[in-house]
């Protein structure tokens, strides 16, 4: 579990030291429509890509694209060695829930699913280290008409 | 993650997602976020449970109906890790304590390891071991001539991602039987039983002496390691 409460003193430490203040106030998008008419895409900072893409590096805030045809070719190359690697190795859909996307668009709960979906590699960088990828990626989606992003840390 | 949600959310794009740190999120308010408990590598929770999986993304899908933010939920359940008896290892580790070098103990290990990583081929039809373009066999070659002769020139991204891809090798074939597994069991019997994890704590302790090289000593083993771990050689 990730209460810091149950975590041995260094590691709530550790954890703790990752607080970053705010870059400003948080910014906030009205909702324009209902979630069974959004176009949702993934984003995750497991640090995945497919297998032949740059690998991520130290203090690498740059961006891969991932298309739900490359779920079984995606490999992981987070430069950091302190979470579980094993629930990715079994199952992607622990890290980055492309299956469960899909399976909300067929039922009706969600819109559409986008064409591609984005990593990074959340290891410690500063948050302005992200911000040329992140606007990037913010273009790339809107012109995929992408409505929401939902996001997954590791 | 906060930042890429803050981010994105400025360019116009609405955002939601996992937070694992509470802490964290309580102090940079991302837009929308939901809590859970799971352990860190986990975001969905367990794998192959769809059902849980889809229930956490739901929860952090719904976050999007709300009105005024920052919003930061709790999701209400633990990702349970299941008490029934995991498959066993099929491999039974054994370290040499002689003099044998760690390219020959290691390549002595690859050989127990193969026909598991195999049959993990073909019951996950995936593999996530491929950063380098390498064998397995050329990979433990770098693993082991680096641990045998530390103080040699290394490419030590090369060596990093040399280390992750046969990590993943080892995963796999360690899992390679289908059942719950627990990964703090996987992660012990990684590091403290094997030759890899040997040479792994090795290497990492090589490069935690030289101080400009503490860094990269960091990605090499885990926190927990540092502080539990009992076979430092």
């Amino acid at each position: 579990m990730v209460r810091l409460t149950d975590l041995p003193e260094e590691e709530r430490e550790h954890l703790l030291g990752k607080n970053l203040q705010p870059l400003g106030s948080t910014p906030w998008v009205e909702k324009k429509k209902a979630l069974s008419e959004m176009r949702i895409a993934l984003i995750t900072t497991a640090g995945i890509h497919r297998r032949g893409d740059t690998n991520f590096g130290f203090g690498d805030g740059s961006y891969r694209p991932i298309a739900a045809a490359d779920a079984d070719q995606l490999v992981m190359s987070h430069v950091s060695v302190n979470y579980d690697r094993s629930g990715f190795v079994e199952d992607l859909n622990v890290v980055l829930p492309l299956d469960r996307l899909n399976e909300l668009a067929d039922a009706g709960v969600i819109g559409s699913t986008a064409d591609l979906h984005y990593s990074f590699m959340g290891a410690g960088l500063t948050p302005e280290m992200y911000e040329e990828g992140a606007r990037d990626v913010a273009r790339h989606l809107k012109a995929d008409e992408v409505d929401a992003v939902f996001l997954t840390p590791v | 993650m906060c930042a890429i949600a803050y981010y994105l959310e400025d360019e116009g794009i609405m955002t939601t997602g996992i937070a694992l740190v509470r802490e964290n999120a309580e102090v940079f308010l991302p837009p929308r976020l939901l809590w859970v408990s799971f352990p860190l590598g986990r975001p969905m929770g367990n794998p192959n449970d769809p059902e849980f999986q889809t229930r956490v993304l739901k929860a952090g899908l719904e976050l999007l109906s709300a009105e005024a933010g920052p919003v930061l939920e709790d999701f209400p359940e633990d990702a349970e890790v299941a008490d029934t008896t995991p498959p066993v290892c099929p491999v039974s580790f054994s370290r040499s304590t002689d003099t044998e070098s760690w390219v020959g103990q290691l390549h002595r290990e690859l050989e127990l390891l193969k026909p598991w990583y195999e049959l993990s081929l073909s019951r996950r039809a995936r593999t996530t071991v491929g950063l380098l373009n390498e064998s397995i066999e050329a990979l433990i070659e770098t693993i082991g001539n680096a641990a045998d002769d530390p103080d040699q020139p290394t490419d030590l991204m090369y060596l990093k991602s040399a280390i992750e891809d046969t990590k993943a090798y080892y995963l796999e074939a360690m899992t390679a039987q289908p059942g719950e597994y627990n990964f703090v069991h996987l992660q012990q019997q990684l590091w403290d039983d094997t030759v890899l994890g040997s040479a792994m704590r090795h290497l990492a302790a090589h490069f935690q002496r030289i101080e400009k090289l503490q860094v990269f000593a960091r990605v090499l083993e885990p926190r927990q390691a540092l502080v539990t771990g009992t076979r430092h050689d």
